[in-house]
Order: C-alpha cells, then structure tokens, then sequence
C-alpha cells in the first residue's frame, strides 16, 4: 500500500522538475488575463481549495506523502487537472480518467489563481485566439509531436506500465493549450520553441475541430483505431456473411448419417412413436 | 441471328463437340465447396474496382501542394499518390465507394482463401491427386497476401508508410543478400526514390497476371479432376454427385457473385476503411501510435512483436531479431504447407487416389495437428493488437505482451488436446452435429418419469434420393414439364417440425 | 401445378437407378427443390424487382452525385437483391437431383506412359544426338541469355548498399535543427520536452532524424563511460530509428523517462543511454554526442558512433563497425 502510494504521488507529479524550468511559459497565447476584482476571487479559490483539495496537497499547496506540491506548477496546470475532471483523484493508484468536473468553470479558475498565487511560475491559463487559426499547420504539427502517442485520429492508446494516453474527444481548446505546455503526468512539455505559439493555436483548432468531428464519409468509423477493426469487420463480417450465404446455397446434409437415421422413421405428426418403449426411470 | 453466329463459329472450332460435356459439369451441393467461390468472385470484384481506382490514382511519390477539398490538407506538401488518392475519394463521383470495395474486398479475398485452405486441410481435400493443386493454392495465397500489402501502402498515407518502413528492415535483415534486396527493390537507401511507381506496377499488372494465369491453372486442374465429395448415397471415388453446371449451378454461382459483391458494396458503403486523409502524408519522421497492417499481415506483425531481442552475432556479421518472426517463420510456414500433402503421404503411407474427403472426426490426428497450428497462428495475430487490447481492457502493456508470449506456446498446446478428443468424442456420437429430436418426459402415475422419443423431423424422413448419370437422361423434356403437374417438392424441412 | 400441402414421398426412399437405364421424368430427382414453387417464384420476381429499382436507384444516386452512403446501399441492396433472385431460382426451381457424372481416375497406366515417354525420350535423343554441336551451341546461347537478363535487375533497379548502412549525415558541427530549419538552442527546450531534430542540411533526413530530449536544467547528463560530455545541459539526442524494425521512436513517457517505439513497443530508458527494457528491440538507440557553442546553440560532436537503425547482415557485433 505505501509503494502504491508512493507510485501514486510520483505519478501524479504534473511535473518533477518545473520550478527548475530554463524557460518560462511566456507566449501571447499564453496570457492570463488579470480580473479586476482579484481579492475577492482569490479569497474564493482559497475557500474552495482548502475544502477540497488541502487534505492531500497541503494548506501551503506545498504537497505531502499523498501528493505532490503545487507551488509554481502556475494556474494553467492546475486549471487542466480540475477542468478535465482528473482531480478530485477517483483512484488514487490508477491514472485519472476524464470525468465531469467537480467546479464550474468559474471556480476551477478562482482555485488554480489561488494555486498559483502562492507562489510565481509555472503556465498561466491561455486565452486562446483560434482567430486566423491555419487547421492544416496544426494536422502537420500535431501528426510529429502529438499523434505519436495519441494516434493519429486521437484515439488514444496504451502506454507502458499500464498507463496511456488518453483519447482527445471531448478536451476543450484551454485544455490543449495547457496540456501542450505544462505536460500532465506522462506528457513530455512542449516549449514555445517546438511547438510555438501560432502553431500552439493551429493544434488546438485542428483538434476541437477536425479530431472531435472527424470527416467520417466512408460510413462507421470503427473507434478510428484502423487496421485491427477493419480487419475484424472484414473477416467476421465480410467473410462471415459470404459463408452464411454459401451456407444458405448449398446443401447441409450429411448424408451419410441419413443412412443411420433411415431405419426408424416414424409416422409424422404424432408426439409418440407408436411400439416405442417408453423408458421409465423411477426416482 | 445467333444461331447463324453461334454456328459460323462452331463450324470454325468444334464447340458442341466438348460443349455437351461441359454442361454436363456437375459440382457436389455441399456448402463447403462454395467457399472457394468467394475468394474468386472478390478477386473480380478487385479487378473490377481496381481498374475504376487506376484510371485516378497517380503512382508518384513526387512532391504537390495539396490543394482538394479537405481543409486540414489544404497547403500542405503531399506526394502526388496521396494526392491523388484522396482526390479520388472526395472528388471522382463514387470513387470513395470503389476505393472502400476495392479495400473490403482484399481482406474478404484473403479471408476466403484462408478459409477455403482450412475446409481443403481439415478433409483431406489435398491428397493425390489434388497435392499440385494444394501447392498452387498456396503460392496464390502468399501472392494475395504480398498484393494486398502493396496495395495498402500505394497511398503512401502515414500508416501505411510505416509499414514499408518495416519492410525495408525486414528485407534488409535477411543474411547474405538482405541489404542488396533492400536497395534494389527501393532504388537506394530508405526511404529510396522508386518505391511508389515500383509497388503500383507490381500491384497493377505484375502480381494480378501471376494470380490470374495460377488461378486459370488451379481450376483448371479442379475440372481435370472435378469435385471431391464427401461420402452419401451413390458418391464413389469415379463418380461426381450434385448438379449441372447449366443451369443449376450457372444460376447458383451467378448469383453467388452478385451477392459477394452485394456484401463487398453494403461494407463499402457503410463502414469506413483505411480513412487516409486523417492519417496524412507519410515522412520518414513522423509516426502515429497504433499502427498495424491488414490483418493478413498482422500475424507477421504479432510476432514482430512477441519476438524476444535475440540477436545472432557472428565475426564481423550478424543476423538480426527481426529475421526469425519476420523471414524465418513464414519461410517455414509456407514450406510446411507446401509439404504437408506429402509428409502427410509419408505417416500414412496412403499414396492412393482420393476423390472422397474426410470428415475432420475421422481424423483426430491431422484435425488436432491443423487446429494446433491455426490456433497458434491466430494468436500471434491477436498479438498484433497488444496496444489496443491493452488500451481497451485497461491492462498493462507490459503484461498484454508477456501474455501473448506465453499464449502463443500455450494455446496450441491446449488447442491439440481438446480438438483430438472432440473428435473422439464426435466420433463416437452418432448424429453429432444434426438437428436433434424432441424428447417429452412424461411422469407416471406411481410417480416415475418416462421419456417418450417423438418423431424424426421430415427432414429425416425424406428420402435420399440416388444421383441420376446425367448423361443417360433427358434433363430437357424433364424440365419442360416442370411445374405442369408436379407435385411439391420434398426439399425442405416444413417450419412446423423446426 | 399445385399448391396443395406437401406429400412426402417416402416411397422412393432408397430407389436405386440401375446405370444405364433411362429415368422417368417423374423421378424425384427432376422435381424442382421448391415446396411451393409458384410462391417461390413470386419471391424470385420480387427480387428482381427490387434489384431493378435499387440499380436505377444507384444511376439516380450516380447522378446527383450523391454521397458514399447512398451510393453503395442502393448498390449493394441492387447486386445483393439481384443475387438472391439468381441463386433462389437455381436452387429452388431447377431440378433437384442429385445426378451424376463418372469421373476418370488421374492415376494412368504402365502403357499409357511408356508409350509416351517412349516417343519423347526417343525423337529427342535422335534429334539431339544426330546434331549434337547445334544442341550444344544452343545451350550456350540460351546460358548467356539467362546471365544478361539477370543484368537489369542486378544493376539498374538501385545502387549497391554503400555507406549509408554505416553512416548518417550527422558530422562534427553540425546544428541541431528543428523540422522548420531553426537551430535549438539550450535554453529553447523545457525540461521534460521532446524535439525531433536533424542536422542542418538534411532536415527531413530519415535516417539522420534525432530526437533530442531534456531530462534536467543543468549539468551534463552521463549514459556511460566515455560518454561524459555528450549530454549537456542536461540534453540527450538519440537516433529517431528504432534498432528492432526502423519505425520513428517518438512515443516519449517524460514520467517514466522512456521512450516507447509506437510499431512493437520496444521500450528504451532515456537516463542510462536508451537501453532496451521491454519489447524486441535488442540494441540501445545510438546516442548522437552533443556540445553546446559558443552562442549557445546544440551541435553535434561527431556522427553516431555506431550504425543506426535495424540490424543487417553486414553489421558487424554489438558495436557495428563496417565490414
């Protein structure tokens, strides 16, 4: 149980080293826009994060034996691990799943501000601009840097050690962004330099739109994890129904065991076979 | 006006003089024996569709600027085959259609042949004087399986060229030659310059002629021959029960065409294949997870997979992983099919001709053997889906794989035993495998209870007829009688009894 | 013709036709297979009339140019329906039979064959014996015929396997250069970030193709002995190409620090030097040695020490020097 744990808590490091970060997250895209009635927000964030979140990270955020510190890890981070459902932990000792999330979006951002005010670093919470966003830029940049573990249509898939990277139906554009640049548990970080931040939008665009309603002309797309469906259709169904129908034309019978049934017919229609000796078994 | 052409031409070649005989042509009824038809029909269907797919696609691996309908591609620099491949699906009036029949039916060919192959093994189908024909059989098979994995890498789409990114190592891993192999078949060094026009002209012309002229031979040898047929009333080992070929089975095979492809065309339409324009162009360095071949080539990739990284080191040589599971093992495969015949002749010592197959019970031997060995092959191209498994049934990879190491020893291990003894028991069981009859329990006044046996299906009451020698008979003047006074057929089994 | 109920005919049970002698028409074998035939054939009508309309559904569809969908269900439905008429007419009514036809045995007899092989081996004989210089000639022209065809295949399909097994185009010197063609500096990459990266004038390459990733801010990151130097600034460079099959190994698992071959899995620990720990990859990845220039940019120290990628006949040992 304490390995579990301790596996647990090192899985769910969004990150081991970001307070030691050569590059700050900075970007355009990447710009939190400051509310004016911050005090009260915060105050806010900070109720909701002592409820909910302290009896594992720590009052100060600064983590414990159960879970990794916060400080620095910026409001983007934490504002993905909430938004996305992951955190409350459902299992401690599994990798999150996506689920409906716990705040509305109003008090996911009150708490990762709050995360984040702690102390400085870290991604903020983008803005994204999908204005002018290049869709076809982002199928580049995403089939190089993101398809590799997620496959090429996001379906997702299984990493090692029992972990995977998960599908990316139903991820928001902010979501994108913040994974994209804070990388949770397994994900590597991209910085501004691999991914920049035109091309951070581009992604993102192509995946709210093109991964999330993929054009699906050809009919069923099978789950989009290709081959390995494809080729159970084609062998079950194809083939099997081809056999059905050879089944259908052609002839069932065995006839050589019409011979062994030819000497006992009986007169049809009747429910007992007239002489036949009933077999009676006393219980 | 036929008539006249009929027999100007006949006058020329003597058709009626072999015509009558070939009407006459008889094939046993059983369904088994159709299922051969399938592979042959969706071999049509490929030429046929593949015709409509060449006179669009543009075997070129040459750089252009994507510029079709498909917004996520526009501007993007793909070859001229992807290009073309995806224009052709979303631009040529139902050139998507062609593209996902041509597709479905590659792997309903392949899926056939191999189930053709398992109903010939199982019933002895492949002893003399059939072993050439088994042979020829095979080598189609193997030539379907290359053909299909050039056709699935013509679009030079991501995942597809990934896969002939592994056909270069696996080429190159082969001793001696392996390397030379490599470079010549792609024009240089990886990822070469030629391999997209060279693979189109192998799919197109090169491969299909092979298939057609060995398929023109296959059945030709199957009319020398003619038919086996199980054993029934009247079938011996000079004789062929069943129907004529006109118009009985012309009718039955015609239609049996027409509902292959039928079912090819209803998969084309309404479940997508191979949706290239989500995967994009191939370059070298980009990869999507879950990549896998076609299944006809995923129980090469399942061992791939579960190949441990033994590596043979000589002085200054080295034999790499990837040839056992790759080179190795299907070389030993094929032979092993292509030998059987013989080696079975071998164990037996039966070297008689047969033309009347074997129930599989009555073989437990060469059952259990088949089944061990597909089972075992069947495995591995379970193992060809470990990361999906894994993802699906959220399992470790680590343990997906180590179980699919061991599965692949284990299951035909257990496969042997259980088939050999169901085939005892079949054996042993008279009626196996038929409908069965009702039985009433009746209780007794004292409290006993009686099973009383109703009676035989009409099925079983109607009578097997004796086969009529076909060339004794005036099938005409029967058949010009049909439906004046006669009575209903006995054929089927009235729905009452099911 | 009728339609009264069905009445069985046990009485032919067994009837056996002596060969040879002519069959009554009124044989059950010549009866058509149909319990009903007039509703059978009204069933084989109604599917041809669905084939006609669903074909001239399909041209309709065809025409309008309609979508993937429509297109092939009225087709299929058209060639399906189309196929069930055909076969139910030939199985329902034809005659049923069975019927016969005799079947010659393959096997031929001692005659049969010495007579043939006779002929063959004798005309042959003769004809070659009393022309035996021609037949030689002519065996030797055929024998060249064969070694030149061989020709176009040895030595137009592709150049011989050259240095290219051996060596990439990675040299002393060379950026490291993201796909877009902009150099990687230190600072450009965070730590537990990946970059697939190749040398300057082969952006692109697939056998140069590395890829580079940072697993701490500073220090140099030692995989082995005498690779002190080749990971600064806490960055290491592989080969993109898998040692088990050559598929690009860009699945990296920052957590774990591992990187996974998306084809078969292999999985290969970044910290100690890419050493295969899992899957059929039977080779490290090799590490591409790294120094950082004056102006902060990565280059390479040299080429991979080792050739990259699967394994060939004329790699040599574990350390893979050339032939």
């Amino acid at each position: 149980m304490v390995a579990a744990l301790a596996v647990a808590s090192v899985f769910f490091a969004p990150h081991r080293a970001v307070s030691s970060t050569s590059t700050g997250a900075s970007s355009a895209v990447l710009v939190d826009k400051t509310s004016p009635n911050r005090t009260a927000q915060l105050s806010l964030g900070r109720t909701l994060y002592d409820d909910n979140c302290s009896s594992c990270h720590g009052t100060s955020a600064a983590g414990s034996a159960l879970a990794p510190n916060l400080r620095g890890l910026g409001a983007g981070t934490v504002d993905l691990w909430v938004s996305s459902g992951w955190m409350p932990l459902a299992n401690p000792t599994a990798q999150p799943t996506r689920k409906p999330p716990l705040f509305d979006r109003a008090e996911t951002k009150d708490i990762a501000r709050y995360v984040a005010s702690l102390a400085p670093g870290g991604v903020p919470i983008p803005a994204v601009d999908l204005k002018g966003a290049n869709a076809a830029e982002g199928f580049s940049v995403f089939a190089l840097n993101c398809a590799p573990c997620h496959t090429i249509t996001g379906a997702g898939d299984a990493l090692a050690e029992g972990l995977n990277a998960p599908p990316l139906h139903g991820v928001t554009a902010t979501e994108v962004a913040e994974a994209v640049r804070s990388g949770p548990g397994n994900m590597p970080r991209f910085s501004a330099f691999t991914v920049s931040n035109r091309q951070l939008a581009d992604v993102v665009d192509y995946v709210t739109r093109h991964i999330e309603q993929p054009s699906n002309p050809g009919g069923l797309a099978l789950g989009g994890v290709g081959p390995v469906a494809e080729g159970f259709v084609g062998l079950f169904v194809g083939v099997g129904l081809c056999v059905l129908i050879a089944l259908w034309i052609g002839d069932r019978n065995e006839r050589e065991d019409a011979d062994e049934h030819g000497g006992d017919h009986a007169s049809p229609g009747g429910h007992a076979a007239p002489g036949a000796e009933p077999e009676v078994v006393h219980v | 006006m036929i008539d006249k052409l009929f027999g100007w031409i006949d006058d020329r070649v003597a058709l009626s003089r072999s015509g009558r005989h070939l009407l006459n042509k008889i094939f046993p009824d059983h369904w088994s024996f159709m299922i051969g038809e399938i592979a042959l029909y969706s071999f049509i269907v490929l030429l046929l569709t593949g015709v409509f797919l060449t006179l669009y696609f543009v075997p070129s691996g040459s750089d252009v600027i994507y510029h079709g309908v498909y917004s996520p591609l526009k501007g993007q620099t793909v070859s001229e085959a992807f290009n073309s491949t995806v224009n052709l699906s979303f631009q040529v009036r139902g050139g998507l259609l062609m593209r996902q029949m041509h597709h479905w039916a590659a792997n309903i060919f392949v899926g056939s042949i191999v189930v053709h192959m398992l109903r010939v093994f199982f019933t002895g189908a492949f002893r003399r004087p059939r072993e050439m024909n088994w042979m020829l059989g095979t080598t189609l098979l193997i030539l379907a399986i290359f053909n299909g994995f050039l056709g699935y890498s013509l679009p030079d789409d991501l995942i597809s060229g990934t896969g002939i990114r592994i056909a270069f190592s696996i080429t190159e891993s082969i001793p001696f030659v392996g390397t030379y192999l490599g470079f010549f078949l792609f024009g240089g060094q990886y990822p070469g310059t030629a391999i997209i026009p060279r693979f189109f002209i192998l799919h197109v012309l090169v491969l299909p002629l092979v298939i057609i002229g060995l398929l023109a031979g296959h059945l030709g040898m199957l009319v020398k021959h003619k038919h086996a047929q199980f054993r029934g009333r009247g079938a011996r080992d000079d004789n062929v029960v069943g129907s004529p070929l006109w118009p009985t089975y012309a009718a039955k095979a015609g239609g049996f065409f027409f509902l292959t492809t039928g079912v090819t065309a209803l998969l084309g339409a309404a479940v997508q294949i191979n949706p290239i324009w989500q995967y994009g162009q191939y370059y070298a360095y980009k990869v999507s997870y879950a990549v896998q071949p076609d299944w006809y080539m995923g129980w090469l990739d399942g061992a791939l997979r579960v190949m441990p990284s033994w590596e043979v080191h000589l002085p200054g040589h080295m034999i790499p992983t990837v040839f056992f599971p790759a080179v190795l093992l299907p070389g030993l495969t094929f032979n092993l099919i292509y030998a059987w015949p013989f080696i079975e002749a071998r164990l037996t010592g039966d070297r008689a001709e047969h033309h009347l197959l074997e129930r599989p019970r009555d073989q437990p031997l060469r059952t259990a053997l088949g089944a061990a060995v597909f089972a075992f092959y069947f495995t591995l191209f379970g193992a060809s889906a470990t990361d999906v498994l894994a993802n699906y049934l959220s399992l470790s990879l680590n343990l997906v794989l180590w179980s699919f190491r061991v599965l692949c020893i284990v299951v035909p291990l257990v496969v042997f035993p259980v088939a050999y003894k169901i085939c005892l028991e079949l054996q042993s069981t008279k009626g196996a495998g038929q409908r069965k009859r009702h039985n009433v329990v009746v209780r007794s006044a004292e409290g006993g209870y009686a099973t009383v046996a109703t009676p035989e299906y009409p099925g079983y009451i109607q009578p097997e007829l004796d086969p009529v020698p076909l060339d004794d008979v005036d099938l005409v003047s029967a058949m010009a009688r049909d439906g004046d006074d006669q009575a209903d057929g006995v054929y089927r089994i009235p729905r009452e009894y099911r | 013709m009728s339609d009264a109920p069905d009445s069985p005919t046990p009485e032919h049970a067994g009837s056996h036709v002596p060969s040879g002698t002519p069959v009554s028409v009124d044989a059950p074998q010549f009866q058509v297979a149909a319990r009903h035939p007039r509703r059978t054939e009204g069933v084989v009508a109604l599917a041809f009339v669905v084939a006609l309309v669903s074909f001239a559904a399909f041209g309709g569809a065809y025409w309008q140019n309609a979508n993937n969908y429509l297109l092939g269900i009225t087709l299929g439905v058209a060639l399906a329906a189309f196929g069930f008429g055909l076969v139910s007419w030939g199985k329902y009514l034809m005659p049923r039979g069975p019927f016969e036809e005799p079947r010659p045995q393959m096997a031929t007899t001692e005659r049969e064959r010495e007579e043939f092989v006779g002929d063959f081996a004798t005309r042959g004989k003769i004809a070659i014996e009393r022309r035996g210089v021609l037949a030689k000639l002519m065996g030797a022209a055929g024998a060249v015929l064969g070694v030149v065809a061989l020709f176009p295949l040895v030595r137009s399909l592709g150049p011989k396997p050259d240095s290219s097994m051996y060596h990439t185009t990675w040299r002393k010197g060379a950026r490291l250069t993201a796909i877009d063609g902009r150099p990687v500096n230190t600072d450009d990459i965070d730590v537990g970030g990946i970059i697939t990266v190749f040398p300057e004038n082969d952006v692109g390459g697939a056998l140069s193709q590395t890829v580079l990733i940072r697993i701490q801010a500073t220090g140099d990151v030692v995989t082995g002995p005498g690779k002190e130097t080749w990971g600064p600034h806490g960055y290491l460079a592989y080969s993109k190409v898998c040692t088990h099959a050559g598929c690009p190994v860009g699945l990296y698992q920052e957590l774990t620090q591992q990187l996974l071959c998306p084809c078969h899995q292999s999985l290969f620990d970044v910290e100690t030097g890419a050493n295969p720990v899992f899957g059929p990859a039977p080779r490290p990845l090799p590490q591409l040695p790294l120094y950082v220039d004056s102006k902060g940019f990565l280059r390479a120290q040299s080429d991979f020490d080792e050739p990259i990628g699967p394994g060939f006949w004329y790699r040599g040992g574990s350390n893979g020097s050339p032939k």
